[in-house]
């Protein structure tokens, strides 16, 4: 299903930020939230896995049902999980559509990564793991 | 030790009595001197003209809404752009500059000392930190006080004392040096989106007057004994008819300092206009000088305009809103919290302009019309009337009836019968220029004794040796030639040591605050005043133990104590 | 020991009221601060000592090797990127600004992927703003506008707005209304009077239709605009002009969204439009605790507030070009130095691709997601917590933040002091 993914900042996101490597980190920021009847479309439960596609990549991230994001819409913590997937385009303004992606979002099997599995897939080394 | 020997120099000193002597200037370990040994370096002025280090009283160079002024206009940054080169770092802007641009720029006029016009008390720190980047000038601050809260109320409970003490702890919190106030009662009332017509207009909620605010802060400047007199900028700045205001506002003067004057009235231009609207604008600088040719106890500066595009911005924030509504230019506010404001507009003075160019005649007539140059200084209230670079310009003019005839014939030719500017044939001597560039301002800021402005044995050694031969250039004729001297020094010295030379900055420089912190008994002490602390926690968003301005914010700290009568 | 008045360095709120308890070299309680800042306090596990890359393992090394790694990283590199600054004091940002300078670097701050755009319409129309304590004492409206205070800022309706006492107010949480405009019904959705819930990207169609309501044009205004009725843009609109006192605070909600800029700018000339019939302001709500400082100090010192490209000598500015997000998609930079935030968490793929492709050095007291590009990282003090500096408010008040642990790191000014020592000794040469 097509859904427009907007990102944004989370209490939760706030707590851990300083903590990049910890599981509450990447369970937050891997968080996709979603109107229940998108998710009962979908055929997704609060926490099963999702495969988000967005314009230069995909991603493994986990829904949970929000009453606040609107139908057609995910909203994901701002963090490396949305970021994977978000394009560099900024439109000569230095910012990239950060909150206006569109996104292709379906069921999977597979687990989300844990952030420093993201970096080392973009080429980087974990320190700790 | 260092020394330093100028030789052969043609001095102009007036605060020392020294008028066109050919005389030898020595320095030891950055100050003046009778003498230095063989060892010293020597530097031959022969036939240059050389003064006291050029002082600027009025101008907005650090803090808030200075960098304000720069972060919304990356097209004034476009306009004045140098690379690192040597000990300078790179500089942009024209008419607000970087921090750098300004130190490199007034050093390369001889300018070794600097007032910033309005520091908002809550800001102050800000302030001090570009005071830092500005490494080739001492520096100081007047302190905004014009909408005060603490201070209203004490007015109307009729407390000068109290007064000074909010004053006292105020500066000495803040590292301020002056006391400023812009728009008196304006500036709070602007925090509604209102302002206040004049001197007699009540403060919304506090109920006091400008008047009352003026008055009640003279009064305690003096019972403090600070070294500069109350600063004021006028209620009503830019309005058509606002001269009777300002005679008004300074009319409210008592003569209460025989060292100095005990009201300093800044950027008169902007206050000394005429007419009941924009179609018959014209110009009332004649009483306006009148009135200051009477009262020794009044200091004015010009605010002279000059055209061209500049940047105008003042803690008068409704004026600014005003300003904004004719020009529809972009506009910034941003008032401070129980203390003041601030607005700022980009704009261009035009030659095509009627009420610009009497605006032009109203400055230089004030200046001219003014008989004693330790009343009238020079300024641009920069950038506000024009960039300081251009101050030059101003000399030239001043200096000559030639080139003002000449500027004439380019403006708008209605102005001729809006302003007496025509009919004044004086001219200014060398003498009078330094009075008022930078004896005129040591005087006035009360910093002569803490070696400011003069070259006597004991002075700081801060000098400005100008490729002009005096007794060779008719001043009056050759206004070029006056232009390009003051524009760029042989050499600049700063605390004993060449800092500018022809147009280069030659060492990276560091600057020294000066400040002021009035001595007053415990029982002044607002730190320990309950009503004041439980005001302040409960209505300051900063916690007042994080107030204060600690000194690790000054870059050689030269505190100014004085003796009060609390 | 407490330590009163101490100064939260996590988000642009700055709050200086925080008491923290300290036992002996530990920081062991946090009063007053929210969720946000008292997790900063409290820290987490620090590296020990700067780390270096080697192949596929990490090694410790001395701070002298660390420092002089960076140092030549900067002057072998052609086009080196500077970028960060928004997590560190004034002190550390203008050895930055001197060291791009130096090595005819680009300098760019977070507030590029923040609030870059607000500082682009800003340039446009300017900004009428206040400090926060005029809106605490003043504001009978507030408007919180694609922004979530309760989860960014959380301590920004109590200390500053809807809950704070106000000097003008009898009763501030009762005289108060408060307008939310969001895509989302947020936590601070859930306190407004008004919540105005926008269609993704409705945004600038809002502000243009409140603009035209304002000016009177009310007839011109169709049924529906973006997802919202006429009827509740008129209420909006209304509460504005019948307001003493406006203030609208802004978020990413508007920045980082189509139309960027021009979507603040609309919203800049609403609130001027509003200051002829009565008082309003408008403020970002600036996320890193110094990020405005940041700012301040890329002004002072070079004439731009971000994206500062000394590469002629000069400083240029040209956002969209000299952006770190556009410098690093386009892969122009050969080194980066990054100070005091996260890129490889915040920054988009393929600018993450490229940090993995050049050498990169990281002054952070944390691992965290750009420790994995890192050859070089250098553990610093945290400002605020063990070191002390500048820092500016989101509303461009400057406060000290206070030292109230000692530790044996070093700060970012003195690393970066040292690091540009060894530069300015080795171009001597």
């Amino acid at each position: 299903m097509k859904f427009l993914m907007n990102t944004g900042r989370t209490v939760n996101q706030g707590v851990t930020v300083e903590n990049k490597g910890s599981v509450e980190y990447a369970r937050e920021a891997s968080t996709c939230f979603m109107h229940e009847f998108d998710m009962l479309e979908l055929g997704v439960d609060d926490g099963d896995p999702v495969l988000v596609r967005g314009p230069v990549g995909e991603v493994v991230m986990r829904v949970k049902a929000s009453v606040e994001v609107e139908i057609g819409t995910v909203f994901v913590p701002y963090g490396p999980y949305a970021n994977h997937i978000v394009a560099a385009d900024t439109h000569s303004t230095g910012m990239p559509d950060f909150k206006s992606h569109e996104v292709e979002i379906e069921p999977t099997d597979e687990e989300p990564k844990l952030v420093y599995e993201l970096m080392e897939d973009l080429g980087g080394l974990a320190y700790e793991r | 030790m260092t020394e330093l020997l100028v030789k052969n120099a043609h001095v102009i000193d007036p605060l020392s009595g020294i008028n066109g002597e050919t005389m030898d200037i020595a320095i030891r370990d950055g100050k003046i001197v009778e003498e230095v040994s063989a060892a010293a370096e020597v530097i031959d002025a022969r036939g240059m003209l050389t003064m006291p280090g050029g002082i600027d009283s009025h101008t907005h160079i650090c803090g808030t809404k200075v960098n304000f002024g720069r972060y919304m206009s990356p097209e004034d940054m476009r306009a004045g752009r140098t690379p690192r080169r040597g000990p300078m770092h790179a500089t942009s802007g024209y008419s607000v500059p970087t921090t750098y641009g300004n130190s490199y720029r007034y050093s390369v006029m001889g300018y070794t000392t600097l007032l910033e016009g309005a520091m908002a008390p809550l800001e102050a720190r800000h302030t001090h930190e570009e005071f830092t980047y500005t490494p080739l000038q001492d520096t100081m601050a007047n302190t905004l006080f014009d909408g005060n809260w603490s201070i209203m109320e004490a007015i109307r409970d009729g407390d000068v004392k109290r007064v000074a003490a909010i004053i006292a702890w105020t500066l000495s919190a803040v590292k301020g040096f002056g006391v400023k106030l812009t728009n008196p009662g304006g500036t709070e009332a602007w925090q509604w989106g209102k302002n206040v017509s004049c001197i007699r207009d009540p403060v919304p909620y506090f109920g006091v007057t400008p008047a009352e605010i003026i008055r009640s802060v003279i009064e305690a400047n003096e019972l403090l004994h600070l070294p500069h007199s109350v600063h004021l900028h006028c209620n009503n700045l830019g309005t058509p008819g606002n001269y009777t205001c300002t005679l008004g506002s300074l009319g409210l003067a008592p003569d209460l300092n025989p060292r100095r004057q005990t009201l300093y009235a800044t950027h008169v231009q902007f206050h000394a206009y005429g007419g009941s609207g924009w179609k018959d604008f014209s110009s009332k600088s004649e009483p306006i000088a009148n009135l200051v040719n009477m009262r020794p106890q009044v200091v004015i500066d010009m605010g002279q305009i000059l055209f061209g595009r500049t940047t105008t911005m003042t803690a008068d924030g409704p004026m600014e809103f005003n300003l904004y509504r004719l020009h529809h230019e972009k506009w910034s506010n941003h008032d401070v919290e129980l203390e003041t404001g601030s607005g700022i507009i980009p704009v261009i003075y035009r030659r095509k302009n009627l009420v610009n160019s009497v605006m032009w005649a109203i400055g230089l007539e004030l200046a001219l019309l003014t008989k004693s140059p330790w009343q009238c200084l020079l300024t641009t209230d920069n950038p506000n009337g024009a960039p300081f670079v251009r101050y030059p310009e101003i000399i030239g003019l001043l200096m000559s009836r030639r080139y003002r005839d000449a500027e004439f014939a380019t403006i708008h030719p209605d102005t001729g019968s809006r302003v007496p500017l025509p009919a004044i044939d004086r001219e200014m001597d060398w003498y009078e220029i330094a009075v008022m560039t930078r004896a005129g301002q040591a005087r006035a800021l009360g910093i002569q004794d803490l070696g400011k402005g003069h070259l006597a044995p004991g002075a700081d050694a801060d000098v400005a040796i100008y490729p002009i031969r005096i007794d060779e250039v008719d001043p009056s004729a050759d206004y070029q030639k006056v232009i390009d001297g003051f524009s760029r020094t042989e050499y600049t010295i700063k605390r004993g040591r060449v800092v500018a030379r022809r147009g280069e900055c030659v060492v990276h420089g560091s600057n020294s605050t000066l400040w002021v912190r009035p001595k007053v008994s415990e029982n002044y002490d607002m730190g320990k005043d309950p009503e004041f602390v439980e005001k302040f926690d409960r209505y300051y968003t900063v916690r007042m133990s994080n107030y204060p301005v600690q000194e690790q914010y000054l870059n050689r700290s030269r505190c100014i104590e004085t003796e009060t009568e609390l | 020991m407490n330590v009163k008045d101490a100064v939260c360095p996590f988000c642009g709120c700055l709050c200086d009221d925080i008491e923290v308890e300290i036992e002996g070299d530990r920081l062991v309680g946090v009063t007053n601060a929210c969720e946000l800042g008292a997790t900063k306090f409290l820290g987490g596990e620090r590296l020990k000592s700067p780390i270096r890359r080697e192949g596929k393992a990490w090694k410790e090394i001395s701070y002298d090797e660390a420092i002089r790694y960076a140092a030549d990283m900067l002057l072998d590199a052609e086009r080196p990127l500077l970028y960060g600054w928004s997590g560190t004091h004034g002190e550390a940002q203008c050895v930055g600004v001197h060291m791009a300078e130096l090595v005819r670097g680009v300098i760019d701050n977070t507030s590029s992927v923040c609030h870059g755009p607000s500082v682009l319409a800003i340039q446009e129309v300017g900004h009428p703003g206040c400090t926060l304590g005029v809106v605490k004492n003043r504001a009978d409206l507030l408007i919180y506008w694609g922004s979530n205070p309760i989860d960014a800022h959380p301590r920004h309706l109590s200390r500053y707005t809807c809950y704070a006492e106000g000097f003008f107010l009898e009763n501030a949480f009762r005289d108060r209304k408060v307008v939310v405009v969001d895509v989302r019904k947020t936590q601070t959705a859930n306190i407004a009077d008004e919540f105005v819930r926008v269609r993704p990207g409705g945004d600038y169609a809002i502000l243009s239709a409140l603009r035209t309501i304002v000016r009177g044009k009310t007839d011109t205004i169709p049924r529906m605009v973006a997802g919202v009725t006429r009827d509740q843009l008129i209420r909006v609109a209304d509460l504005c002009l019948n307001a003493k006192f406006g203030a609208v605070y802004f978020g990413l909600g508007l920045t980082m969204i189509p139309g960027k800029y021009k979507n603040i700018r609309n919203a800049i000339e609403l609130v001027t439009e509003l200051n002829r019939h009565t008082k309003f302001t408008i403020s970002a709500m600036r996320g890193h605790y110094n990020v405005y400082g940041s700012n301040e100090v890329n002004t002072w010192m070079t004439g731009y507030p971000f994206a500062i490209d000394f590469s002629r000598g000069i400083a240029f500015y040209n956002p969209g070009e000299t952006t770190a997000v556009d410098v690093l998609a386009r892969k122009e930079c050969d080194a980066a130095l990054i100070v005091g935030s996260d890129p490889a968490a915040h920054f988009p793929r393929r600018c993450i691709e490229h940090l993995a492709e050049i050498p990169v050095v990281q002054l952070d007291p944390y691992p965290n997601a750009t420790t994995a590009f890192c050859k070089v990282q250098i553990p610093v003090a945290v400002t605020g917590v063990d070191a002390e500096g500048t820092a500016y408010r989101m509303d461009g008040v400057p406060i000290r933040t206070r030292k109230v642990l000692s530790s044996d790191y070093l700060s970012d000014e003195e690393v970066l002091s040292r690091m540009y020592a060894l530069m300015q000794e080795a171009l001597k040469r």
